[in-house]
């Protein structure tokens, strides 16, 4: 499954905006998958940088899985918009620019583009986890012109985006929304087509 | 972020055909996105806000950057010491202490000048603001200056308080200025919920443009913004910007309006 997703992310044009569901029943191992798609396949391919927007798991967290996958520090950095939320900030990590709350929706798209600016390079990936966490926080249609004005940037910009989403019934209206603006879904509970 | 995604003036396709001022580019970008390249040259702004709101900061970008392409840039500062100032400086990546070392970006302290000049009374006399507006010429002419900050001119205002005084210190200040080709920006202190962009509500009237700051609360979280109320000579974009000040420069991005009508505010 895992060499299924990052075949389907590598045959993407570039500048491509994805949204990538997991399953809730199976969440910890379409998550491991998609991490290990995104950060050891596609991550370690020469040049390759990856802003992580975490809004789900505190930075930290990820963090920690990433150096399971043997995620060098320099190929990872993150957008963290959960952790002060959660008062779980003691100990910020070097490579994690914070944002206050998840409700702060500008400031996560100017955090992403000081990253952006301040390492470059040839090639970068965002993932956004997730749109739910978002919508917990945030009105629709605020989120909507978050989606639509950011994922427009990055494509500009030649920069891959995945959305992570957890699709459920409740989650209806979030995933009608997404779909207006990424060009890709990749169901991971179906291997990644 | 800094492309042109926010709302833009109805007119500013149309203006853009007819507009060909030199521009004096801020080199920060989403500005000068928003200016369609920068102020006109030798424009007098008015920096508009609270506390807190990143006015100091958007100036001395302003001047850094100008410093940078070789545009001699000076700071006039009335309550901060220069020192601090350089201090606050060091902290941003785009600055480098030789432009302050080879005259590029000067700094100024007024009180020291005032001293200088035995302006000492608390309300400056007519004659005396005839002398103090001579030396600032003195300087733009003498250093060849192309852009200036007053930080902040509503101090400078606690010693000229009538408004006809404040209404011809400012049309004489500008009249220097824009002969000098140089430009500038006028720091304005005003509350958080004046209304209004100065003190003594002529300055606004007076100047060539206004740049609005101010703290915008969402839900508890507050977000700066930016606004560009009027500049005279370009067509520009009146709608909101979030800010951030950041070690590489103040970046931008669309305020948004999702919220309801003003964003939220």
């Amino acid at each position: 499954m895992p060499a299924d997703i990052g075949e389907r992310l590598r045959a993407l044009p570039v500048g491509s905006a994805v949204a990538v569901k997991l399953d809730p029943r199976e969440y910890a191992d379409h998550y491991f998958a998609v991490l290990n798609a995104t950060l050891r396949d596609i991550g370690a391919e020469g040049g390759n940088h990856t802003i992580y927007v975490a809004v789900t798991s505190p930075a930290s967290f990820v963090w920690t899985l990433a150096q399971a996958l043997d995620v060098a520090p320099d190929r990872l950095s993150f957008v963290d918009a959960i952790s002060h939320l959660m008062m779980n900030y003691a100990n910020p990590l070097a490579n994690a620019t914070y944002v206050e709350s998840p409700r702060a929706l500008e400031e996560i798209m100017l955090r992403v583009e000081y990253l952006l600016r301040r390492y470059p390079h040839p090639r970068t990936t965002v993932v956004i986890d997730s749109v739910n966490s978002l919508a917990i926080h945030n009105p629709p249609e605020l989120l909507s012109e978050f989606f639509h004005i950011l994922l427009n940037n990055l494509k500009t910009r030649q920069v891959l985006t995945l959305v992570l989403e957890t699709t459920d019934e409740e989650a209806a209206s979030v995933e009608q929304m997404l779909n207006l603006v990424v060009d890709e879904t990749i169901d991971v509970a179906r291997g990644g087509r | 972020m800094e492309s042109s995604s926010g709302g833009a003036a109805p007119d500013r396709g149309l203006a853009r055909a007819t507009t060909s001022l030199p521009r004096c580019a801020t080199g920060i970008e989403g500005l000068d996105n928003i200016l369609e390249g920068g102020f006109p040259v030798g424009n007098m702004v008015l920096v508009a806000g609270s506390v807190g709101t990143g006015k100091t900061t958007l100036s001395l970008e302003f001047l850094v950057r100008g410093a940078e392409r070789g545009e001699r840039s000076l700071f006039i500062s009335v309550t901060e010491s220069s020192g601090k100032l350089i201090q606050n400086l060091s902290t941003f990546d785009f600055f480098r202490p030789e432009l302050v070392a080879n005259g590029s970006l000067v700094f100024v302290d007024l009180p020291v000048i005032y001293h200088k000049l035995g302006l000492e009374r608390e309300e400056l006399a007519p004659e005396e603001i005839d002398i103090l507006l001579r030396t600032i010429e003195g300087l733009v002419r003498s250093l060849g200056v192309r852009r200036l900050v007053l930080d902040s001119l509503t101090s400078l205002c606690y010693r000229i308080r009538r408004d006809e005084q404040i209404r011809d210190f400012l049309l004489r200040l500008g009249g220097i200025l824009n002969e000098a080709g140089c430009t500038s920006l006028l720091v304005s202190e005003i509350g958080p919920t004046s209304g209004r962009y100065s003190t003594h509500g002529v300055e606004e009237a007076i100047v060539d443009g206004v740049v609005l700051l101010w703290n915008n609360r969402r839900q508890g979280d507050i977000l700066r913004v930016l606004q560009i109320v009027k500049m005279r000579g370009t067509s520009h974009s009146r709608t909101q910007y979030v800010i951030e000040l950041t070690p590489i420069g103040l970046l931008m991005a669309p305020h948004l309006k999702g919220a309801g009508p003003g964003g939220g505010d």
